[in-house]
């Protein structure tokens, strides 16, 4: 059966967010499979026929893409998903998808890596996606959720801020969450008939001027243009949808900036801290561009350490401290490999900064 | 000692090993084998020490695993 009939549910990170995805209003999905993000595509190939969507199986990430740049440039609501080295082919696509202005959600169930890599979980494609990763002046909002209810909500955000500002909005999990269950309190189904209007999409030019969707500007003049008006999107984008949450900072002396999974398992560490009277907050970031910057610039005026955790070499960290500079010590903890750090390895870290 | 045997369903399998930390008997282990999604899937390294219990099974958030236990001799024997 299903979950178009339930509102609430045990699903799979992938699962919910194929399923969220489909309650967007997403009409058109393409994907290729890979580890561990395919029950997101397997859901979509069951489930977006029955919407009334085109679901295809394309010969490759890079193909995929492509077929979201000219579903979105038509004006559908379209989305892909991969996991680290396919999101690497994406890439390409990701840049033209931005200089043409088109709305795209790409999910992201990051593996470990570099290259292949392996199928567990973990974040070193932070860099990747909050930094650029492909090639030009672009940027891309790019959501960190850390639960599976959160991931789903995530989903349908990614898709209105898309579409509200013209450009790709990623949602950058990973295979933990990918592959973890959680009841689900499913989102309503929006109606995409009742989305407003793309006056920009190519729908057919009978009656009007065509539409023109590109990203080639020979004109340096012009092009010019089009980058500065994108950039002030981008400037609207870093003043209007920062999001974050702040969990028992308001006494603590020490706090732990971590997204994702790794915050999930920080709220842990805060529980456990504050048993033995050591007073740790968290700040998880949960658009990691635009980053948090002056929420946790705020924090290090009043803390003596931000200790940053991921499960990477040191990504986010960079991001902390640019927003602390010398307000704060600033250490990091990361474990690599699609390793997990358990609560008990954070809180040593910790104890080498509290008090 | 009651006397248990598990399968386990290898394409459900997301190599998580909670099973093996769950056996209380410590039957389970990795073996090397790999499904369709590339996991590691897990598989009965001790099967004589397996009694059945079922913690593997009720642990497996996947439903990977099931277990069969051997019935009681009528005698008593
Ligand atoms: S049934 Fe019990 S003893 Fe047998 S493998 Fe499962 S947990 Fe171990
Ligand atoms: S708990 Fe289930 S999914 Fe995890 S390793 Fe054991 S059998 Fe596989």
């Amino acid at each position: 059966m299903g979950a178009d009939t339930i509102d609430k549910v045990l699903m799979t990170g992938n699962e919910a967010m194929a399923e969220a995805g489909i309650r967007a209003g997403c009409r058109a999905y393409f994907g290729y499979p890979i580890t561990p993000q395919n029950e997101l595509l397997e859901y979509m190939s069951a489930h977006m026929p029955q919407a009334g969507g085109a679901f295809i199986q394309a010969e490759s990430e890079i193909a995929a893409i492509n077929m979201c740049y000219g579903a979105s440039a038509a004006g559908v609501r379209t989305m892909t998903s991969s996991s680290s080295p396919g999101i690497s082919l994406k890439m390409e696509g990701i840049s033209y998808i931005a200089g043409a202005d088109l709305p795209c959600v790409i999910v992201n169930v990051v593996r470990g890596g570099p290259g292949l890599g392996n199928i567990a979980p973990a974040q070193g494609d932070y860099f990747q996606a909050t930094k650029g990763g492909g090639h030009g002046d672009y940027r891309m909002i790019v959501l960190g959720p850390s639960t599976i209810p959160e991931a789903t909500e995530h989903v349908m955000l990614a898709f209105e801020l898309a579409d509200k500002y013209r450009g790709p909005v990623m949602i950058l999990a990973d295979g933990m969450l990918g592959q973890m269950m959680e009841p689900v309190v499913l989102p309503k189904p929006v109606d995409p008939a009742t989305l407003p209007a793309k006056p920009w999409a190519l729908t057919g030019a009978k009656g009007r001027e065509p539409n023109i969707v590109t990203s080639f500007y020979l004109d340096p003049e012009e092009l010019n243009m089009m980058d500065v008006k994108r950039e002030s999107r981008y400037r609207q984008i870093e003043e209007q949808e920062v999001r974050y949450e702040e969990h028992e900072t308001a006494d603590a002396t020490v706090v732990i900036a971590a997204y994702g999974s790794v915050a999930r398992i920080a709220r842990t560490v805060v529980k456990m801290a504050r048993g033995e009277g050591i007073k740790l907050g968290l700040l998880r970031p949960i658009s990691l561009w635009p980053f948090p910057y002056a929420p946790l610039r705020a924090i290090a005026d009043r803390v003596d350490a931000i200790l940053t955790v991921e499960m990477n070499a040191g990504q986010m960290v960079e991001d902390v401290r640019l927003a602390v500079a010398e307000r704060a010590q600033t250490p990091f903890y990361g474990v690599l490999g699609g390793l997990v750090p358990t609560p008990k390895d954070i809180l040593r870290e910790v104890k080498r900064y509290a008090g | 000692m009651p006397r248990g045997a598990i399968i386990v369903d290898k394409e459900r399998c997301k190599g998580c090993g909670l099973c093996l930390v769950f056996c209380p008997q410590d039957v389970l282990a990795f073996s090397g084998e790999h499904n369709r999604s590339s996991y590691d899937v897990v598989c009965m390294k001790h099967p004589e020490q397996c009694t059945g219990c079922g913690f593997c099974a009720q642990t497996c958030p996947d439903i990977a695993i099931e277990v069969y236990r051997q019935k009681k001799p009528k005698d008593g024997s």
